[in-house]
């Protein structure tokens, strides 16, 4: 267990070293069409791999064709979303913070985000229409309080300190939304399922809503990809390059809080996806910022995916909330990253 | 009361010859602040602290205040005048009904819990040198929760909840003491991975809840969030028993815990067996922690809360065990007064009160520049 745990960044660097970063993208990018294909054939029900596969042969099994376009396939999509945004959130979170630990979820940024929608519903919201614009200011906010704590003599020294700051301020958030559910019945009942994190019932209008701030952020990251970079050589040689470094992380926030708001006004808070994806990119593709954040693009994907996955099939015919295995296999990557000798400062 | 036996030049002295401890009292004058007990009879004397006395002494009328202010507030005030003559069972038959079979049981759970987890949080405290260190934030509160829940649903085991939860305490203290091994159980590294630990019985319990019919799923609710509606029975009685042998314990380590807020090596030196202690702090704090959570499920924070609330009434060298102990069931106390009158017909959860007003507490003392140890 110990050994297992600890070899798990190195052996998968060392392998990372046997082929170039280009072989590995490929590798992962049929990785995540595979996984796109079984989201598509497994599901809680009883339309299996066999029925889907019928399709190709004769478009006459309704049921099946239902499931498969209306059900399946949108939840894939969303899935994809979901991972890319949030894996790249954690990367961008990771490089501004200069914390390896620094997560939407552990930090408090979902937290926040659910907590907005919560109180604009016990306001008088309904849900569709002000969902995701309301869930990206939350996230904006606690993105703001969250690293404001951290710059915060002391803290900002030390990763693991923002984490517990994270957790406290994600708890007291948390409980102030059960609070306001417990409250108000009506909004209860209609967010219920949300809260929890989950890709199960989601709509493709909701993929759709949420495309432009999508498009907004990749935008923004991609410009913004070579400051970062810069900004991880410290604040003296970044603006000693021509950057500003106040202003990277601005709109580092800004982007963090599009990419989180978004996905978690699909999903639900889901924790952890952030902090595991970034882990795994780095150990791919090293310490340069650019490189891991394309590695988070098949990344995110992948995981949240595998994880939907197992989801449906681990207590078939009902499902998990997604949030729960997140949690399973985003703890030990915690563990393993808290236990390493030396703490990776970004 | 508040006989911790001081830390100071003068320390617990006990002789053979009762006379020497009457005259050693009458010729060494005390510190000050301090009284010079001496007990002739019994060939012992000690240093009884004055703060730490009137502190406990405060604490226990607070405590009785609020004892009589939860009986009286709820869904139907009564007056604290019929309140008391109920207790004692006289009074009429209505008064005596709701006082004594409604609120009465609550407030002793409430108090037991509440005295419980401050208790097993200052001991965790001492022991990990950090005063973050509470059970429920490196995970042990989840660890019995979900134990215990398994037991509740019935995940194939028919054990009771409070032994599940004992076991569940002790497989997370287990798992957080061994993976933080490396980097030793001070700083902050044993705590997030105690966070880890936690993520990972929290989504276990989550699990569990998931597979179950839904009214099962919702008699357990109450339990992950931490309330006293649903208390099962005997699990009070044995956390009483537990709590009384608990605080005797404590006293009993009382001074090996203060010279364990030093370097093992200065420990050891002034003739603490340095590791024997630890384990017997450490169990105590899981077993205490686990029949708390047994009755009224993780309640976060009161651990946090009730120490600090000790130690910053106490001002002092010593572990404010009695303290703490006490101003923990004064807080749970109130938070579970809170709930159930501020939104009434609604009744919060406990545990959310706490957590609502611990949060803020635990991020201030985050941002606090560190002046002291635990």
């Amino acid at each position: 267990m110990k050994d297992a745990v600890t070899s798990l960044p190195s052996a998968v660097s060392s392998a990372s070293r046997r082929y170039a970063p280009r072989t590995w993208m490929l590798i992962l990018l049929t990785a995540l069409v595979a996984v796109s294909v079984v989201s598509l054939l497994i599901g809680a029900g009883e339309v299996g791999p066999r029925r889907v596969l019928g399709l190709l042969q004769n478009a006459s099994d309704s049921e099946a064709q239902f499931i498969v376009w209306e059900l399946r396939a949108p939840r894939t999509l969303i899935g994809i979303a979901v991972g890319i945004s949030l894996g790249v959130a954690g990367a961008l979170l990771q490089a501004i913070s200069r914390n390896p630990l620094a997560e939407p979820g552990l930090l408090g940024v979902s937290a926040g985000a659910a907590f907005a929608v919560a109180l604009a519903l016990v306001l008088g919201a309904s849900a569709a229409t002000l969902r995701i614009s309301v869930a990206q200011l939350g996230a904006l906010v606690g993105c703001i309080c969250v690293l404001s704590v951290a710059r915060f003599r002391g803290v900002g020294n030390d990763p693991v300190r923002l984490v517990l700051a994270g957790a406290a301020f994600s708890g007291l958030l948390g409980s102030l939304t059960s609070l306001m559910l417990l409250y108000d019945q009506r909004a209860a009942d209609e967010i219920r399922f949300w809260v929890v994190g989950s890709l199960a019932g989601r709509r493709l209008d909701d993929l759709v809503a949420v495309l432009p701030s999508l498009l907004v952020a990749a935008i923004a990251v991609v410009v913004m990809a070579r400051p970062l970079a810069a900004l991880a050589l410290g604040e003296r040689a970044a603006s000693g390059l021509g950057h500003h470094p106040t202003l990277i992380r601005w709109v580092a926030v800004g982007c963090v809080a599009l990419l989180v708001g978004a996905a978690t006004a699909i999903a639900g808070p889901i924790a952890f996806v952030g902090l595991v994806v970034p882990f795994v990119a780095r150990a791919f593709a090293g310490p340069d910022i650019r490189r891991t954040l394309w590695f988070c693009l098949p990344i995110g994907p992948l995981i949240v995916l595998t994880a939907d996955i197992i989801s449906r099939v681990v207590v078939a015919p009902s499902e998990l909330p997604l949030g729960v295995l997140t949690a399973l296999c985003g703890a030990p990557v915690l563990i393993a990253v808290v236990r390493a000798k030396r703490l990776p400062m970004l | 009361m508040a006989n911790h036996p001081s830390l100071t030049g003068v320390a617990t002295e006990s002789h053979a010859v009762p006379n020497h401890a009457a005259e050693y009292a009458n010729r060494v004058p005390a510190p000050e602040g301090y009284w010079h007990i001496a007990l002739p009879r019994w060939g012992y004397s000690f240093l009884l602290e004055k703060r730490a006395l009137a502190v406990n002494i405060g604490l226990l009328i607070a405590l009785l205040a609020a004892c009589l202010l939860y009986l009286s507030l709820g869904n139907v005030p009564l007056a604290p005048s019929a309140v008391i003559p109920a207790v004692l069972g006289k009074g009429d038959m209505m008064t005596a009904f709701m006082v004594q079979e409604l609120r009465l049981p609550r407030l002793i759970a409430a108090c037991f819990t509440g005295a419980a987890f401050a208790l097993s949080g200052i001991l965790m405290q001492t022991l990990a040198r950090n005063r973050l260190a509470t059970p429920g934030i490196i995970g042990i509160d989840n660890g019995a929760t979900a134990f215990a829940v398994a037991s509740i649903v019935g995940m194939g085991v028919s054990i009771a909840p409070p032994a599940m939860a004992l076991a569940g305490a002790t497989t997370a203290a287990v798992l957080t003491f061994g993976l933080a091994a490396g980097s030793g159980t001070q700083g902050y590294r044993f705590i997030v991975a105690g966070i880890g630990v936690g993520a990972v019985f929290g989504a276990i319990t989550q699990l569990m809840l998931a597979q179950v019919a839904i009214d099962t799923a919702n008699a357990a609710y109450p339990w992950t969030v931490g309330s006293l509606n649903a208390r099962p029975g005997g699990a009070v009685q044995l956390l009483g028993i537990g709590l009384a042998l608990g605080i005797v314990a404590a006293l009993a380590l009382a001074r090996s815990l203060s010279l364990l807020r030093f370097k093992d090596a200065t420990a050891s030196g002034l003739g603490v067996r340095v590791k024997a202690r630890r384990l017997q702090v450490l169990m105590l704090s899981v077993v205490l922690t686990a029949f708390a959570v047994a009755v009224a499920g993780p309640v976060g924070m009161v651990a946090l809360i009730g120490p600090e609330i000790a130690r910053s009434l106490s001002r002092a060298r010593h572990v404010p065990i009695l303290a703490a102990t006490l101003a923990g069931a004064l807080v749970m106390l109130l938070a579970d007064l809170a709930g159930r009158t501020l939104f009434a017909p609604v009744e919060i959860p406990v545990g959310i009160v706490t957590a609502v007003v611990g949060g803020p507490w635990l991020i201030w003392i985050l941002m606090r520049p560190q002046r002291s140890r635990p």
